[in-house]
């Protein structure tokens, strides 16, 4: 975690997930209030388990529910050790905790943040141990309460010796004093685990009642409204007067924007308007580094620079293309892109002269709650942190901006506010996915086996960033992420990265290094395939050992009917990734709208994600991760001239309708490995899969994402 | 300030309202507590503000609030007292739709309307043409099969 002194916005992904760190110890650090047996009130057992007087278990989790449905599969591994009813079940949102004996760190690196799919594989063995821990507990508090023995756990949330049959409710006072028990054993039954259990946030979400951040509610509040300086980097020149509207309150000056706050959103949007054009601004002397043509001028330069400059990730052998049979030289190039949640950033906040509570669509904890101390001048055990229901996360609510704003507007106004941004604001003031150029020299030897791969990654550094500016190659693993460490049976590799130095705001985005590395690797396997006149799903599995990863292959082969003639028409391509613990090989079925662009009619995925905690989910996952990442690589890009972004709106960043969504099939292939991640795993695939397709359908070969550039929705 | 009765979800409410072009979306949201219209585009693309106004879909974001006086407005909050709301939602639960769950208000009250409006199963799609970042086609488009 040493990223975490460093960056003010937090670790790199990649890196935090590198640095597993000490034996996790079970965290009952909360402070357990000990209450007579009668108390009708809800127990707290340990930090995650609370039961009320109906026998409810309700589960808090550290992790941020956005969607990926990790609520229910926590409470699923709950309700496997408690083997209660799930209609008993429950789970909310814990308190936001950051630093050192926060029960709600993930596990696998010791901090609030929910990404890089890891919710699972951290939590898979803590939950079950957290729970099965409150299980013996209850069964010891039933015998300590009864001063009897011979008990074990019952059915529905209850607790027996044979005779007596007493209520997790009935015994959770004493259970919850109980301590100096063996460490549990846990339950290996699949009762609830690897079971299609109902969501447990659904029902809210289709009756309205779910509370997103946008929909806090908070007494007194006000509404506050941002205009940022639409040149990136800019700040506030002088604060601009309030402007005369009825219901104005005031505005805040938060350097890089301003806020109105009003006493409703529209006002606050009318009167942000208002000041839109009339806002002094200190603007950026020199934008070169924020302008799309520019950069792009700038990394094809550095695609052919010396080697010395570049951050080796990767070295085996002596690589090179002099002794090849074949060899394949090309490059590809992937956009700028905008995360787009459907919630557009928005944070409630009320701030006292020793308090600070914060409601918030938030992944990343962690840094919400130093960063909003030091906004407001108080100590981290002041700021209380309520995360809400995520419309969305994609990697850009790990971020603190939107909550520091509503904070700091707040602190000055001394009332609560409630503040959103606008879906303009929203989209200029993005943390952008890096672009990418990328080369990749690979050479066949007479038997077509790969024995040499150059590939070098030209790509805005996050990491460099964020760092301190005193570092210069920031050895960006998260920038090889999906290149590095490839499972392939390359004979000698060296895999590169340059960063292109950009002042345009970078962040992670849903797949991270793998969304665009991902494209060029699988696009390029397809190349050699031809190259070798070899069926392009047979070139990767004749390249690859590990039998999980020959296995996903051979799934799609079946699934898809690979060896079966398309239909007329259409032509399949392949794709595959190992990557967030997991193993994923996609088959596209291409074919041509009556424009001549691309049809995509079928999805084909295997996927082995290890232990399956929720077969409907990882389905889910799969089926959205494909809507997210056909989108993308169809229409998205983000560019910028002069520093302006010019994605404004929906309207010019189009997303699929009911009506394009290709038909998905998913084969999830059984596994008794540690669960990997699911919410990331399909994004990668889809475009190199499409492209491959497309270049077997049409012989052209699209090395350029989006396929269609520009407002014209081409293509589905 | 302008003083309005609206009839939400079968209830008469009056407000005071900055003025009359306010849009619907900002009263229902920020005056009259229901939150389960949402904002997310402000522009008529997305669909997330969809209501039901007398047994039409309207984006919320861009009606004003004098023209729905003494109409019926229906929001995602009010759907199950409405016989097709109901089967809607019924549907979105058995084949578990939402995830981030943020564009379903509309894509329920839009699929909704659609069925008021004559259209069943595979006829609502085309009706609904609304943005989910998360993905949920396949599932809205298996669940308004059997509407
Ligand atoms: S908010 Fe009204 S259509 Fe998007
Ligand atoms: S469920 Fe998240 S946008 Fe549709």
């Amino acid at each position: 975690m040493d990223d975490l002194a460093t960056a003010p916005q937090g670790p790199t992904r990649r890196d935090v997930l590198k640095s597993v760190g000490a034996a996790f110890v079970l965290p009952f650090a909360i402070s357990i209030s000990p209450r007579s047996a009668e108390a009708a009130a809800p127990v707290q057992i340990g930090a995650f388990i609370r039961i009320d007087e109906t026998n409810t278990v309700t589960l808090s989790i550290g992790s941020s529910e956005m969607g990926q449905g990790i609520m229910t599969g926590l409470a699923q591994l709950v309700a496997e050790q408690l083997q209660i009813n799930w209609s008993q079940m429950r789970a909310e949102h814990a308190v936001g905790g950051a630093g050192a004996g926060n029960p709600y760190a993930n596990p696998l690196f010791h901090a609030q943040i929910t990404g890089g799919s890891t919710s699972m594989m951290g939590w898979y063995t803590p939950m079950r141990t957290a729970a099965a821990t409150v299980r013996d507990m209850l069964i010891a508090g039933a015998a300590r309460q009864t001063n009897t023995t011979g008990w074990r756990l019952g059915t529905a949330g209850t607790v027996t010796n044979g005779t007596l049959t007493l209520t997790f409710a009935d015994v959770a006072a004493t259970a919850a004093s109980i301590t100096g028990l063996p460490a549990p054993v846990l339950a290996t039954t699949t009762k609830f685990v690897g079971q299609r259990m109902q969501r447990l946030d659904i029902p809210a979400k289709v009756n309205g009642s779910a509370i997103y951040g946008m929909d806090v509610q908070v007494p007194g509040m006000v509404f506050a409204s941002v205009v940022h300086c639409p040149t990136l980097g800019g700040t506030v020149a002088a604060t601009p007067a309030k402007p005369n509207r009825a219901g104005v309150l005031g505005v805040v000056n938060l350097d890089t924007a301003v806020a109105v706050i009003a006493n409703n959103t529209w006002t606050a949007i009318k009167a942000a308007r208002d000041l839109e054009g009339t806002i002094t601004w200190l603007r950026p002397s020199d934008t070169t580094r924020m302008d799309s043509a520019t950069l792009a001028a700038t990394a094809q330069s550095l695609l052919t620079s010396d080697s010395a400059t570049a951050f080796v990730a990767e070295a085996v052998g002596t690589p090179t293309m002099a002794g090849a049979v074949k060899t394949l030289d090309q490059t590809y190039r992937l956009p700028f892109l905008a995360h787009a949640c459907m919630e557009v950033m928005n944070c409630t906040a009320s701030v006292t002269a020793d308090r600070c509570e914060i409601w918030a669509p938030t992944q990343g904890q962690e840094f919400i709650i130093p960063a909003a101390a030091a906004a407001c001048g108080l100590t981290n055990d002041k700021v209380i942190l309520h995360t809400t229901y995520l419309g969305g996360g994609f990697g850009r609510k790990i971020e603190v901006d939107y909550v520091v704003q509503a904070v700091r507007c707040s602190r000055q106004l001394g009332v609560p506010v409630k503040l959103i941004w606008s879906r303009e604001q929203d989209f200029q003031n993005d943390k952008f996915r890096p672009s990418a150029l990328i080369r990749v020299q690979a050479g066949l030897d007479a038997s077509n086996n790969v024995t040499s791969v150059i590939y070098r990654n030209v790509s805005p550094s996050i990491k460099l960033q964020r760092g301190p500016s005193s570092v210069t190659n920031p050895e960006d693993t998260g920038a090889v992420a999906g290149a590095k460490g490839l499972p392939y049976s390359f004979t000698a590799r060296r895999i590169e990265h340059v960063a292109l130095p950009t002042d345009i705001p970078l962040g992670y985005w849903r797949s991270v290094g793998e969304s665009y590395n991902t494209f060029a690797v699988e696009s390029a396997m397809d190349e050699l395939a031809k190259l070798a006149n070899i069926n392009p799903l047979t070139f990767r599995r004749d390249r690859l050992a590990d039998p999980r990863a020959k296995a996903v292959l051979t799934a799609v082969e079946t699934l898809s009917s690979w060896k079966n003639t398309p239909p007329t028409g259409y032509q399949r391509g392949v794709a595959f990734l190992k990557g967030f613990g997991s193993y994923i090989a996609m088959v596209a079925e291409v074919g041509k709208t009556t424009a001549g662009t691309i049809k995509v009619a079928k999805i084909y995925v295997a996927v082995d994600c290890g232990v399956v905690i929720n077969p409907d989910q990882v389905e889910a996952q799969m089926q959205g991760g494909i809507a997210h990442g056909l989108a993308a690589a169809m229409w998205h890009q983000a560019t910028f001239v002069a520093g302006v972004p010019q994605v404004r709106n929906f309207s010019n960043y189009p997303y699929l309708k009911l009506q394009s969504m290709p038909t998905v099939s998913i084969k999830l292939v059984a596994s008794a490995a540690a669960p990997g991640g699911v919410g990331e795993t399909s994004v990668p695939v889809v475009a190199p899969a499409v492209a491959n397709a497309w270049a077997k359908l049409t012989n052209t070969r699209l090395r350029s994402l989006p396929f269609y550039p520009g407002t014209t929705m081409g293509g589905l | 300030m302008p003083t309005y009765t609206l009839n939400v979800n079968g209830v008469n409410r009056t407000v005071d309202v900055p003025d009359a072009g306010m849009p619907l979306l900002w009263v229902l949201r920020d005056f009259l507590g229901f939150t389960g219209a949402k904002y997310g585009c402000g522009i008529e693309v997305c669909g997330a503000c969809t209501v039901i106004v007398d047994n039409q879909r309207e984006h919320s974001c861009k009606v004003d609030v004098s023209s729905v006086v003494g109409k019926k407005i229906v929001t995602v909050e009010g759907l199950s007292g409405d016989v097709d709301g109901a089967k809607a939602q019924a549907a979105w639960i058995a084949n578990q739709v939402p995830q981030c769950g943020f564009c379903q208000p509309g894509m329920l009250t839009a699929t909704t309307a659609a069925m008021k409006a004559g259209h069943h199963g595979k006829e609502i799609a085309p009706e609904v043409k609304h943005i989910c970042v998360c993905g949920t086609y396949p599932r809205i488009n298996k669940a308004m099969t059997g509407l």
